[in-house]
């Protein structure tokens, strides 16, 4: 996910009861979708990000970091990132913050290698490859963890088969 | 949320419909020399950057009804300026591309708070890229759509830029670095926008920097070029809309953006219209131009990271507060399928 699950929240609720609820006929219904804005105004409070999506993301960045240690005499001065997943289980905004930082690392070798102009050219591709490998996974993971999209629905206003 | 304060902490005049029609109908009257009245002002529901409203007007004599466009400090895109639209759209009423006519822009805060200008009402509707299968456009209908969309486009690339007003727009820009300016300028906004470091953004940049292409030639380019974007009326195109992304640059690189899959309406075929080899073929017959197929790749690749980075910008003004509309959250979870469809492209997916 992009958003903070605070922000998409407060969005969620906002949207309701600016857009939606005034549009709502009957009491009944207009309860309901306050009873939702109650709910969602009391998940924020205390949800978060699953650790388990999380420590899933860290763990291939670990995996990832392992591979271009093995590299690391081969790309002098190479950038290459270093990370573990936690062995205990901080909080999610730890393990977030964590790849982020994995992350930024991974950029920052990505620069580098660009930099190379042609020299250690073995080197540089085996850690390109690791590095695609990297982010196939990545993204693969993000979309494995993803529900189905609704823009034809968010755009026509009606459910799909 | 998504409201903008004045300097003197009230509302800017373009957040209430009635100091919007009052601001304008005093602005019209200063430029006309006289009493001009707006009224039936209607926002139209569409959009994420500029705010668009129909007016009626009376006493303004270029029109009785009109287009009102406001880039809001808040949008997608902003800063805002009305130049390059408005400029370009001059430019172009001597063109055979179909464009509203533009009346006046002005990036003067004190008028209505934030950048604007007013065009033609063209009559026609819009074909969305993301109906369902009933809404696709069929037969001769789809025809003559993709014979005037492809016309219009090569009619874009080849106007005299050169010949108008645009032609200071030429400054620095060449056939040899077009497509870096373009890069430099997207990855500014990428990093402006980014919430979180994304490896593949760089990856797709680094990608892009060493296959930047020579331009053929240097022609007005769109930048927004795709089905939803234009108005049809009784199966004809009757004005290509949006031009918000207008530049100088690489003619290629509006087919790159008007190829990705996002905008084929559910079919294989370009925009929903033509399919691939035929719609080449007629552009390149009509433009005089030659669509190389690494040319055309590197500009698919960018158009996909264009897409990526326009879905960032909608995380980080929904994060930041500026909008509550749920479409933009649920723009932001497509950056990793874009980023799937660019790594097949370049290679770097399993």
């Amino acid at each position: 996910m992009n958003n903070s699950l605070e922000r998409l929240i407060e969005g969620m609720a906002a949207t309701l009861r600016a857009d939606v609820i005034p549009h709502i006929e009957g009491d009944y219904a207009r309860g309901q979708a306050f009873g939702v804005i109650y709910m969602l105004n009391s998940l924020k409070l205390r949800a978060s990000w699953s650790n388990a999506f999380l420590l899933g993301q860290l763990r291939t960045l670990e995996e990832a970091s392992g591979a271009l240690a093995s590299l690391a005499a081969e790309l002098p001065g190479a950038p290459l990132p270093a990370v573990a997943t936690p062995k205990d289980l901080p909080d999610a905004a730890e393990l977030q913050a964590a790849r982020d930082a994995g992350d930024a690392q991974m950029c920052a070798l990505i620069d580098w290698l660009v930099q190379q102009n042609g020299e250690r050219m073995d080197a540089v591709s085996k850690a390109q490859a690791i590095v695609d490998e990297y982010i196939n996974k990545q993204t693969k993971y993000e979309l494995t963890t993803g529900a189905r999209p609704m823009f034809v629905e968010m755009s026509g206003g009606a459910e799909q088969g | 949320m998504g409201q903008a304060q004045a300097a003197n902490g009230a509302a800017p005049a373009f957040e209430n419909p009635d100091t919007l029609a009052e601001g304008l109908a005093k602005h019209l009257g200063r430029v006309a020399g006289g009493r001009v009245t707006v009224d039936g002002l209607t926002k139209y529901p569409a959009g994420f950057s500029w705010r668009t409203y129909s007016v009626r007007l009376r006493g303004y004599p270029p029109a009785q009804e009109a287009i009102l466009r406001v880039g809001p400090p808040y949008g997608l895109f902003a800063p805002y300026s009305a130049m390059p639209e408005f400029e370009s759209l001059s430019a172009l009423a001597q063109s055979r591309v179909p464009a509203p006519r533009v009346y006046l822009a002005s990036d003067d805060l004190s008028i209505l708070g934030a950048p604007f200008f007013l065009s033609e009402k063209v009559e026609g509707d819009t074909p969305l890229p993301w109906g369902t299968q009933s809404q696709r456009l069929e037969g001769e209908r789809r025809q003559q759509l993709a014979e005037d969309f492809i016309g219009a486009l090569a009619a874009l690339h080849k106007f005299d830029w050169r010949a108008t007003a645009l032609s200071r727009w030429g400054d620095g820009v060449t056939l040899d670095n077009a497509a870096l300016r373009q890069i430099d300028d997207w990855e500014r906004r990428f990093r402006r926008w980014a919430l979180k470091p994304h490896p593949m953004a760089h990856r797709a940049l680094a990608w892009l920097r060493v296959r930047a292409p020579k331009a053929e030639r240097l022609s007005l380019v769109h930048g927004d070029y795709r089905l939803g974007n234009f108005l049809e009326r009784n199966g004809r195109i009757t004005a290509i809309l949006d031009w918000e992304l207008v530049h100088l640059g690489d003619p290629v690189e509006d087919l790159g953006w008007a190829f990705l899959p996002q905008y084929r309406g559910g079919t294989r075929l370009v925009c929903g219209l033509a399919g691939e080899e035929e719609f080449l073929a007629r552009y390149q017959s009509l433009s005089g131009l030659t669509v190389g197929p690494e040319t055309l790749k590197f500009y698919i690749v960018f158009s996909l990271l264009k897409l990526a980075f326009t879905h960032m910008a909608a995380a980080r003004c929904f994060e930041d507060g500026l909008f509550n509309d749920m479409r933009m959250p649920a723009m932001a979870t497509q950056i990793a399928p874009v980023f799937r469809q660019i790594a097949k492209i370049i290679g770097a997916s399993a």
